[in-house]
């Protein structure tokens, strides 16, 4: 009943999967960040209607469910885009996927990295200032360091969420490894072996990346 | 404004019905993830000898994609135990199991929350079990807990809307298949984000005014 083989036999074709997984999360991780700081620094602005805008686009980015957001992006976007530009423009599903993880992870960063860097006592930039130092310079040797630290768990247990996120992509058909246990165990007509041995994986995996967020985090309360 | 209006107020029905579909598979798991959190982290103070059985149980539903747990549920369990026997089961079924695993852990945080002393202060006072329990533990773990099982309530319902892919007509689904009726993807499809961010939204403020509300009665 728990033969795995099946699983073991298609691993090239399941680990071509899992690249396509680790591609969008890399993609979208980085334009999440991207987009995350800048509507951190918008937030933290002291321009009311950026720091109102910012902190709309942040609200919304953490309500919308990512597989609404995904398939809105894949069925809507590029309809109205259309309509709107009067030419056709198509959206491929690792673009559609990039964007709507991205955006989401987005709204879950800036609130990090919000986080990291108000942690920072006021006081600190009160006496550097007293001390003489510039903006950049307060920013790169008292305010950063600090922040960084206090954010890096909050980051990498965000990213480990989003790197299980991308699993959704397959509903866009993008070929990551759940799309393809789809049609090999459509073929085969046996999904047991393979979704069990995929849910496995997931599982090793994630909860290896896990043990290494708590481990940093037990590193960076000591030092 | 009638291109909005004529594809939504048409299709209300069906989307009234997805959208019921998509509160009460939030609930049901949302209350046997809550029961099954509670059971295994007092089965876990209780039987030691389940211990790493139960941590085994934790780390898994805790560490596994629940889009992965979703279609294994739904596709896999069958093999092996004959249960679920349709998707809506499998659908409540795979959202409680990713949740009790979180729970638990609250539940854990929730009993370590309250020091042992206190218990016996209140003993020593002559107070029966019950009323050191009613008065004295359950409070405090109400206040740390409640946090946490709001938002995994939001976890829940964000998780939920995955539904649609095994086929359970929840709102999700229903807006799908709506939309490749009648070939229109912007209004419906719209229409139908909008109605999760202002669920998701007002669910976050109902839950931080709760808490608040919570520890205001708790700091009196």
């Amino acid at each position: 009943m728990f033969d795995l083989s099946l699983f073991w036999e298609y691993r090239a074709i399941l680990l071509q999967g899992m690249l396509i997984n680790l591609l969008i999360f890399a993609l979208s991780s980085t334009l999440g960040l991207t987009i995350g700081l800048i509507a951190c620094v918008g937030r933290l602005s002291s321009f009311a209607p950026l720091r109102a805008a910012s902190a709309g686009y942040i609200e919304i980015g953490r309500s919308i469910p990512e597989f609404v957001l995904l398939i809105w992006i894949n069925n809507v976007l590029p309809f109205a885009l259309s309509t709107m530009l009067g030419e056709r423009i198509h959206f491929s599903p690792i673009l559609s996927a990039t964007l709507a993880l991205g955006v989401v992870a987005s709204g879950y960063f800036a609130e990090t990295f919000r986080a990291g860097i108000q942690a920072v006592p006021r006081g600190h930039l009160e006496a550097a200032r007293a001390l003489g130092m510039r903006t950049p310079r307060i920013l790169g040797r008292i305010v950063l360091p600090q922040a960084i630290r206090l954010m890096l768990p909050e980051l990498m247990s965000q990213n480990i969420g989003l790197l299980k996120t991308t699993t959704l992509v397959s509903v866009i058909a993008v070929p990551d490894i759940m799309y393809q246990v789809g049609i090999i165990g459509q073929q085969e007509m046996k999904p047991l072996p393979l979704y069990t041995g995929t849910a496995f994986a997931f599982f090793l995996v994630i909860l290896a990346l896990t043990t290494l967020v708590h481990h940093t985090h037990g590193h960076l309360r000591r030092s | 404004m009638e291109f909005w209006t004529r594809t939504i107020i048409d299709n209300s029905g069906p989307l009234l019905d997805g959208f019921r579909i998509t509160v009460s598979v939030s609930i049901i798991a949302f209350v046997v993830a809550a029961a099954a959190g509670l059971i295994i982290s007092l089965a876990r103070i209780y039987a030691p000898p389940l211990r790493p059985l139960l941590s085994a149980y934790i780390a898994f539903c805790r560490n596994t994609p629940i889009f992965v747990q979703l279609l294994w549920v739904a596709y896999a369990w069958y093999d092996i135990f004959t249960w679920p026997k349709d998707v809506f089961t499998a659908a409540w079924v795979a959202l409680a199991l990713q949740s009790s695993g979180y729970l638990a852990e609250t539940f854990h945080a929730g009993f370590d929350s309250v020091p042992h002393g206190q218990v016996e202060a209140a003993e020593a006072l002559g107070m029966s079990r019950f009323t050191a329990l009613r008065r004295i533990v359950a409070p405090q773990m109400l206040l740390t807990m409640a946090p946490a099982f709001m938002n995994q309530f939001i976890v829940i319902v964000k998780c939920s809307t995955l539904v649609s892919v095994i086929a359970v007509p929840d709102l999700m689904f229903q807006a799908i298949r709506l939309t490749n009726i009648w070939g229109e993807p912007v209004p419906i499809l719209t229409f139908v984000a909008i109605i999760f961010i202002i669920m998701i939204m007002s669910l976050s403020a109902l839950s931080k005014s709760l808490t608040d509300r919570l520890r205001l009665r708790m700091a009196r």
